[in-house]
């Protein structure tokens, strides 16, 4: 009976989601939060009217669906066409943004002579590689940015797979409305600018196929310590003293969450910060801080055994869609596997 | 008899649900940062948790170039849930408590935490898939009545 009641739940479960979906309650949801609730941007670009008018509808599910790999925005691939229909039909209205089809056939363009108009008109702002200069995505809100608008990576996979030439054309021809990519109409022939897309596309198979692996790792480094408890604590607290890491009052595992008598007082958490490291990372990746504060964790077993324990900021690194976390993210990897490795001498 | 109850909501938090193959969860509130961070603590609260600490990361950050030095964590968790999953899983405890970044922008604030279910990619255990299942739950809840909150 009981089985049939649960089984009963969950197929009504997927019916009440598909019903009617709302595309301002998903974006809200979904949206929102990088894009900001009247689209004026942050983590996310800015979606206004001007912005939305170059773009075909068939190019915002694209891009629903795929996200940027790499460059934060994820991939909504567990929406439904539905759901996915009702946020742009949400958009389109909000806005009051037509609109646009293109042809989706390639354009006859010139890679190599496109290479030279990219560098002369483009480079710039997107950066030789079209990767969009690094340093984040979105607008200037709390971090320090070189542009008011962060240029987007017009070389990621998302971007290219959900946009036809014609539209990349579109936009190098009318530039971006509201924003801060000017018209090229009077710089650049219609050939010129078959030659800039056909150029932009080869640097989008290079982006591909330099894109990492995926490669799986582990998530937390733990090692054991030879030494008694209170000696590895103190060999953790000596190690990070060494490594130029500012610390703050070590905290038990469990402190907080009930009084300071009934803690498991194996169970201590040695914190740490470097600084410069940590406010790099925030700049490319504000939502990091659910990570934070670097710690190492020292833990008695019931057996005896003590062990280090540490989040591995190499996987971490990945859990962001964000490409340009991973260097600073190893290099304070490699810098706990040292306090790991010192204090356990 | 929980069992089969926790089985329920374990395979309802995976089921098709609107939202990203993502790691991390997240809200935008409408209400500014302090009153966002207070109204978090309540929503925690009326949810179970006891909230362990707050840790403010903004000291200095405006001589980093920051415009804005609102940014503070919020560690939570329910005691009994933090001591068993750190004693079963040694490998869990840089993830506890669990903890939610509280960051603002202009007049808004987001609110982000890590996705439990993506620790449970890295851990074969039904047991603490059930556990983070019901993290999952809470914290988009928590997260829904944020959105929600003026």
């Amino acid at each position: 009976m009981r089985l049939l009641i649960a089984a009963g739940l969950l197929l009504a479960w997927p019916l009440t989601l598909n019903a009617a979906p709302k595309g301002d309650a998903l974006f809200a949801e979904n949206c929102a939060v990088c894009h900001q609730t009247e689209g004026h941007g942050g983590i996310g670009l800015p979606l206004d009217q001007g912005r939305l008018s170059l773009l075909s509808d068939d190019y915002l599910k694209a891009t629903i669906r795929a996200g940027r790999p790499g460059r934060l925005m994820p991939s909504f691939d567990e929406l439904s066409d539905a759901q996915v229909t009702a946020i742009v039909g949400y958009l389109r209205s909000h806005y009051q943004a037509p609109a646009r089809a293109y042809d989706s056939a390639p354009l006859a363009g010139d890679a190599g002579r496109g290479a030279e108009l990219f560098a002369a008109n483009c480079v710039v702002c997107h950066g030789a590689d079209g990767s969009g200069q690094g340093r984040g995505t979105g607008v200037t809100i709390s971090r320090e940015r070189e542009f008011s608008i962060m240029p987007p990576a017009i070389t990621n996979p998302g971007f290219l797979g959900a946009a036809p030439d014609a539209m990349i054309a579109a936009i190098i021809r009318e530039g971006r409305p509201g924003g801060v990519m000017p018209s090229f109409r009077n710089e650049l022939s219609p050939q010129d600018i078959a030659d800039v897309v056909a150029h932009v596309r080869v640097l989008g198979k290079q982006a591909a196929d330099s894109r990492p692996n995926g490669e799986r790792l582990e998530l937390t480094l733990i090692v054991d310590s030879p030494y008694d408890f209170d000696t590895t604590v103190k060999n953790v607290r000596q190690a990070l003293g060494g490594s130029n890491f500012r610390t703050f009052p070590e905290r038990f595992l469990e402190e907080g969450l009930t009084d300071e008598f009934s803690h498991d007082q194996k169970q201590v958490s040695l914190r740490f910060c470097n600084f410069t490291q940590l406010f790099d990372l925030l700049n490319i990746e504000p939502r990091l801080g659910v990570v934070l504060p670097c710690r190492v964790t020292v833990v008695e077993h019931p057996d005896g055994k003590v062990q280090l324990i540490a989040a591995n900021m190499r996987t971490i690194s990945h859990w962001f869609n964000n490409d340009e976390l991973e260097a600073v993210a190893n290099k304070m990897a490699d810098a706990v596997q040292a306090v790991l490795e010192e204090a356990t001498l | 008899m929980k069992r089969w109850l926790l089985t329920l909501l374990m395979m309802a938090a995976l089921l098709p649900a609107a939202q990203a193959a993502q790691t991390t969860l997240m809200a935008r509130s409408q209400m500014p940062f302090d009153a966002a961070l207070a109204k978090v603590q309540e929503v925690l609260a009326e949810h179970g948790y006891t909230v362990a600490h707050i840790q403010k990361c903004d000291g200095g950050m405006a001589q980093f170039g920051y415009h804005s030095d609102k940014y503070q964590l919020v560690f939570f968790g329910k005691l009994e849930e933090v001591r068993r999953v750190s004693h079963s899983h040694p490998e869990m405890i840089p993830f506890l408590p669990l903890k939610l970044a509280v960051f603002a922008e202009h007049q808004e604030t987001l609110v982000v935490a890590l996705d439990p279910l993506e620790l449970g990619r890295y851990i074969n255990d039904a047991d603490l898939q059930i556990q983070l299942a019901r993290w999952h739950s809470d914290l988009r809840s928590i997260l829904q009545e944020m959105r929600e909150a003026r």
